[in-house]
């Protein structure tokens, strides 16, 4: 089904938290919705969920306006970062509890749970108590809750973060791939961009309730549509230096160099992701500075240079052989330095 | 089946019934629910209501059948109060003093020695044995029956006991292992709680005149501290086990002794759930009645038996009665307004864990 | 770097007595409490055993205390003041005969299931088996006396306010608590209105119930002269004076359950709820799904510490009725203070034990075996 949001504004009292948010959602899409903590992507959420009120704009699914529609009657289905278990009730309970509610008959109910639990590896699970199982499983049981009932849409606040770092692996490969296998619209948020550029087909990188680039991860990535994007995505995260361009001509106070714009800002801000840098001798690059840090992180090397007034990171091999405090210079290419207007934040082409 | 397809009719039951969005109730809903809220609400300020006119009320007024509206019905006179302060002056005032102060006091030294019995039972293991209980009980029983018997002194008889339970201590308990731990310490002083006060009241007021203390502050206030330790203890035992330990381990590792710990740290990080809890205390002790229908007297006689007090020979003098009512519930009544949400909260996590 | 402060030569040095006192900290923390309760709860205990084992009597020089063995206790349970405390018996009526039945044939299937879960243990089944007695005997007495057309006494009084107050007040905060919990506004007025019954002394509760009811002079005169009933005087009938008993002691204490239960329903997981209405639940099946288990824990707790206060009224019994009429509506409490007017120390003070007794044996066994059960979902 698709999802669209048109104009969505959201207040608590005197805060507005969502502001005009508009985003189209195709059929069968794993959308992901990017951002920090208070950027609004969890309220945005839950008002497609109808949990909560929208202040202004209209929400579709379907093509049908549902803004004033009960949940229950919008056909979704939730998974929480909580995993909001019954703990009375068994692992089957749990998982047939939206067939139960709608008062399917039994042996619908038991042959769609048992098929649901072999495709999430949960049979022999089945009378078990959730504080019997461990976070994985429960989490499974979520999703298996969410499946059952084959909804228009499922959507994710955060499921994985309450999963240690090994299992999260392992689950978003699990998450994408079923996804894929039921074709069913996915919203999911998220914090961790990882997550996000992993799974999503495109991401809503939302930050204090305006959004901010909706793009597929690559051309978030590549191409990012202001500063702030620029500066979430990608670990480590893209040096920015500070300058004025002049007819294509970035000036930086640790040097200058040529980009391949021809435009002209008197606030520029130059970025550059550390995998696009070089370190070379202080003569031969392209801005000059020295060695702050050098941290071996096994397959590559992580070089920090305090350039100027800036620190500059590069992604070096991991035979490096540079000193702290040695002299040295950074070298990129023209085409991947990212242009942006100090002031807007704006993507300077 | 989509809302919009419906019969008509079935579309204005569902939308009297069905709320709008989760934030609101459905109409019926609503009528319901405020008219039953409502409804309490007048059960509840009805009586109160009426004892507050019925101060205001001549005895002709009272008696001659119920008048509801103060100017209306009847001519509000403040001769009952004039008579309860100025008439009557120091047989108002002393109870009423002797309510405060024994209240305040108990509550303080419940909520102090009560919280300082929970961090112990928190912070640090115990293990009493079980020998020493026996022993201790047994002696217990013998000093009583060596009194009423054999008419001992008691104190002589306590002295000797005293000893010989310390020597027990010091040379033959190490023999024995078996002990009880914190919680059941922490149930045996909790449990307390189920004693009726009527089967202990009888021994403490024996207790007490043999001390000469009957119908004096002292007397009411070591039992009421007593009668109120375990609730303290229940209470305040779980804000303790919710401070984190660091703070206190920090402390240590500074210098600071469990003592200076307990109170520089501990108490003051739980301070609003042991003013809930000194609210909660300082009603029941305000409240006691029977207790006090022993132990006291003319002296230390406190506000509810002063009410009490009030069931004259040609029967309850309403107007009088009506007047040491209000003034007895209003302090308590202010308290819990201002208080309330504290001394919930302070109750659901006892609930909780306990 | 340097340090600053050279930190060895401030180091505590008073190791002997300090550390010694602090090693006892422990001790001298709860020694207070352990002394007070010593003193005000163990040694009257064991004074007050040996009182009830003894008639007092008032002799020259001030008293003398005869040791009398159990006579108090079956002077109250079977002799000469058994219509005091147990109440007279009459024959059981049809129905009164087939309650028994199904109360012993509950028991047994009880004991039954117990023994066959395969965890019975000795002490657990001494403990049901205790139980089990305490249960039958209570059953017994009420039913030869009150549904049997005779008179309940003191024991069988008591239980009814208990049972029937305890029952009251809960579902009655309950529900309050529900419709509190729903989405209105001025929910803290009523919370703040809903607690004020809390603080108000029984005693003061009493005697604002006695000029209520009052059928001639009280608010509600005239409602009771439309039924006809201005003549009647409720402190006359057993019944309706007991009634009257029940609604004062439920006016003060449903606030309790309230604020508690509130409190409780306003702290469950809202994410539980949220899943429920998203998969389509409504509100009653959200209460029996989500919020009953999550609120039971503490509905349990609090229905025993009212199970605890309950059984020990006697504010409410003496002041609005003084027990009467006749002995309708006296309280174990109220029984035993009467004993201790009359100079028999020895029956009040086993009477005091009864009441310990069952208030026991009850608590306990609804601890374990209802508290306990409610708890066996919490993570």
């Amino acid at each position: 089904m698709r999802i669209s949001l048109t104009d969505i504004h959201k207040s608590f009292g005197s805060v507005e938290v969502v502001k005009g948010l508009n985003l189209d959602v195709e059929d069968g899409e794993f959308l992901v919705l990017l951002g920090a903590s208070g950027s609004g992507k969890t309220t945005a959420l839950r008002m497609i969920a109808g949990l909560e009120t929208v202040s202004a704009g209209r929400i579709a699914i379907g093509g049908r306006d549902v803004t004033d529609v009960l949940p229950k009657y919008r056909d979704l289905a939730m998974v929480f970062q909580s995993y909001a278990l019954y703990p009375h009730k068994t692992v089957f309970a749990n998982i047939a509890y939206p067939l139960t509610v709608r008062k399917r008959p039994r042996g619908e109910i038991e042959a769609a749970v048992k098929d649901i639990a072999r495709q999430v590896q949960l049979d022999g699970l089945l009378e078990r108590y959730p504080r019997q199982l461990s976070g994985g499983q429960r989490q499974r049981v979520a999703l298996a809750r969410a499946i059952i009932r084959r909804p228009a849409a499922f959507l994710m606040d955060e499921p994985l973060s309450n999963l240690d770092a090994k299992l999260r692996g392992h689950m978003r490969a699990e998450l994408k791939h079923m996804q894929h296998e039921l074709g069913i619209t996915t919203i999911y948020v998220t914090h961790d961009q990882i997550e996000a550029m992993t799974l999503a087909h495109r991401v809503a990188l939302l930050e204090r309730g305006v959004l901010q680039q909706l793009d597929t991860p690559a051309n978030i990535y590549n191409r990012p549509a202001n500063l702030f994007v620029a500066g979430f995505i990608g670990s480590p995260p893209m040096n920015f230096l500070a300058g004025e361009l002049v007819n294509g001509q970035f000036v930086a106070g640790a040097g200058s160099f040529g980009t391949s714009s021809r435009a002209s800002r008197n606030a520029a801000v130059a970025g550059i992701r550390p995998e696009d840098c070089r370190v070379t001798a202080s003569n031969e690059g392209k801005i000059v500075g020295e060695v702050y840090a050098i941290e071996l992180i096994g397959d590559h090397t992580l070089v920090t240079c305090r350039c100027g007034a800036e620190m500059v990171t590069v992604k070096a091999d991991k035979e490096c052989d540079h000193r702290i405090g040695q002299a040295i210079g950074v070298s990129f290419q023209p085409k991947a330095i990212h242009l942006f207007d100090r002031g807007s934040g704006e993507r300077v082409e | 089946m989509t809302p919009d397809k419906q019969p008509w009719l079935r579309r204005l039951i569902v939308r009297l019934i069905e709320p709008p969005n989760l934030e609101t109730l459905a109409p019926l809903p609503r009528i319901a629910t405020y008219a039953a809220l409502i409804a309490w609400s007048l059960i509840v300020l009805m009586p109160l209501y009426w004892v507050v006119i019925t101060s205001f009320k001549v005895p002709v007024d009272v008696d001659t059948g119920p008048y509801y509206l103060p100017f209306i019905d009847f001519q509000p006179s403040l001769d009952a109060w004039h008579y309860i302060f100025v008439d009557l002056g120091n047989d108002t005032l002393r109870p009423y003093f002797n309510s405060v102060v024994v209240a305040l006091a108990s509550t303080t030294l419940a909520i102090l020695i009560g919280s300082l019995a929970a961090y112990a039972l928190v912070r640090i293991r115990f293990k009493v044995m079980l020998a020493s209980i026996l022993v201790f009980i047994g002696l217990l029983v013998c000093v009583i029956v060596a009194v009423a018997y054999v008419h001992l002194a008691w104190q002589l008889a306590v002295a000797v006991a005293g000893a010989l339970f310390l020597l027990f201590l010091g040379t033959l308990s190490r023999r024995f292992r078996a002990g009880v731990g914190n919680s059941d310490i922490e149930f045996w002083i909790i449990s307390n709680r189920i004693m009726p006060p009527v089967v202990a009241v009888l021994p403490i007021y024996i207790m007490f005149q043999q001390l000469h203390l009957l119908d004096t502050h002292v007397a009411l206030i070591a039992t009421y501290t007593a009668v109120n330790l375990p609730i303290v203890v229940w209470l305040t035992r779980d804000f303790f086990a919710g401070v984190p330990i660091d703070l206190e381990e920090s402390a240590e590792m500074d210098g600071a002794s469990k003592f200076r710990v307990f109170f520089t740290i501990a108490l003051p990080l739980v301070r609003s759930g042991l003013v809930a809890t000194f609210m909660l205390v300082l009603i029941l002790a305000w409240n006691e009645y029977l207790l006090a229908l022993f132990l006291s007297n003319a002296n230390a006689q406190t506000m509810p038996l002063l009410v009490s007090a009030q069931n004259g020979t040609r029967g309850p003098q309403w107007w009088y009665m009506s007047v040491l009512i209000v003034i007895m519930v209003a302090p308590v009544v202010v308290i819990a307004i201002f208080l309330q949400k504290h001394i919930a909260r302070g109750l659901l996590i006892g609930a909780v864990k306990g | 770097m340097t340090i600053a402060v050279d930190t060895k030569s401030s180091a505590v040095t008073s190791a002997g007595f300090g550390e010694w006192l602090d090693r006892q900290s422990g001790r001298i923390m709860v020694l207070p409490a352990v002394l007070l309760i010593l003193s005000f709860a163990v040694f009257p205990l064991i004074i007050s055993a040996y009182l009830s084992v003894s008639r007092f009597a008032l002799a020259p020089g001030g008293y003398r205390l005869t040791f009398v063995g159990f006579f108090n206790f079956d002077r109250l349970l079977f002799g000469a003041q058994q219509y005091h405390f147990v109440g007279t018996f009459k024959p059981f009526s049809p129905i009164g005969w087939i309650a028994l039945v199904a109360v012993l044939a509950g028991l047994l299937f009880w004991f039954a299931r117990y023994v066959l879960s395969g965890q019975a243990t000795i002490l657990g089944f001494v403990g049901r088996l205790i139980s089990a007695s305490v249960a039958v005997a209570v059953v017994l007495a009420m039913l030869a006396t009150v549904f049997a057309g005779g008179f309940p006494g003191s024991f069988v009084t008591t239980l009814f306010y208990v049972v029937a107050g305890v029952l009251v007040q809960f579902l009655l905060g309950l529900g309050l608590a529900l419709l509190c919990a729903q989405p209105i506004r001025a929910r803290n007025w009523f919370r703040v209105i809903f607690f004020i019954p809390l603080t108000v002394t029984p005693v003061g509760i009493a005697y604002t119930f006695r000029m209520l009811a009052d059928m001639q002079k009280g608010p509600f005169a005239p409602v009771s002269g439309w039924f006809g009933l201005g003549e009647w005087s409720w402190a006359t009938q057993p019944w309706s004076a007991r009634a009257i008993i029940l609604l004062g002691d439920t006016w003060q204490w449903t606030p309790f359950m309230f604020i508690v239960l509130l409190a409780a329903i306003e702290n469950q997981s809202r994410d539980q709820i949220e899943a429920a209405r998203l998969d389509g639940a409504g509100g009653l099946q959200i209460f029996r799904d989500v919020t009953w288990p999550a609120i039971a824990p503490i509905a349990a707790t609090i229905v025993l510490i009212r199970l605890i206060e309950a059984f020990k009224i006697i504010d409410l019994p003496n002041v609005l009725t003084n027990g009467g009429p006749g002995l309708a509506t006296e309280s174990m409490t109220l029984h035993a203070f009467i004993a201790w007017r009359t100079q028999d120390l020895g029956g009040s003070a086993a009477i005091g034990y009864i009441l310990l007794f069952i208030s026991t044996v009850t608590c306990v066994s609804f601890f374990n075996y209802v508290v306990r059960r409610a708890r066996r979902y919490q993570q």
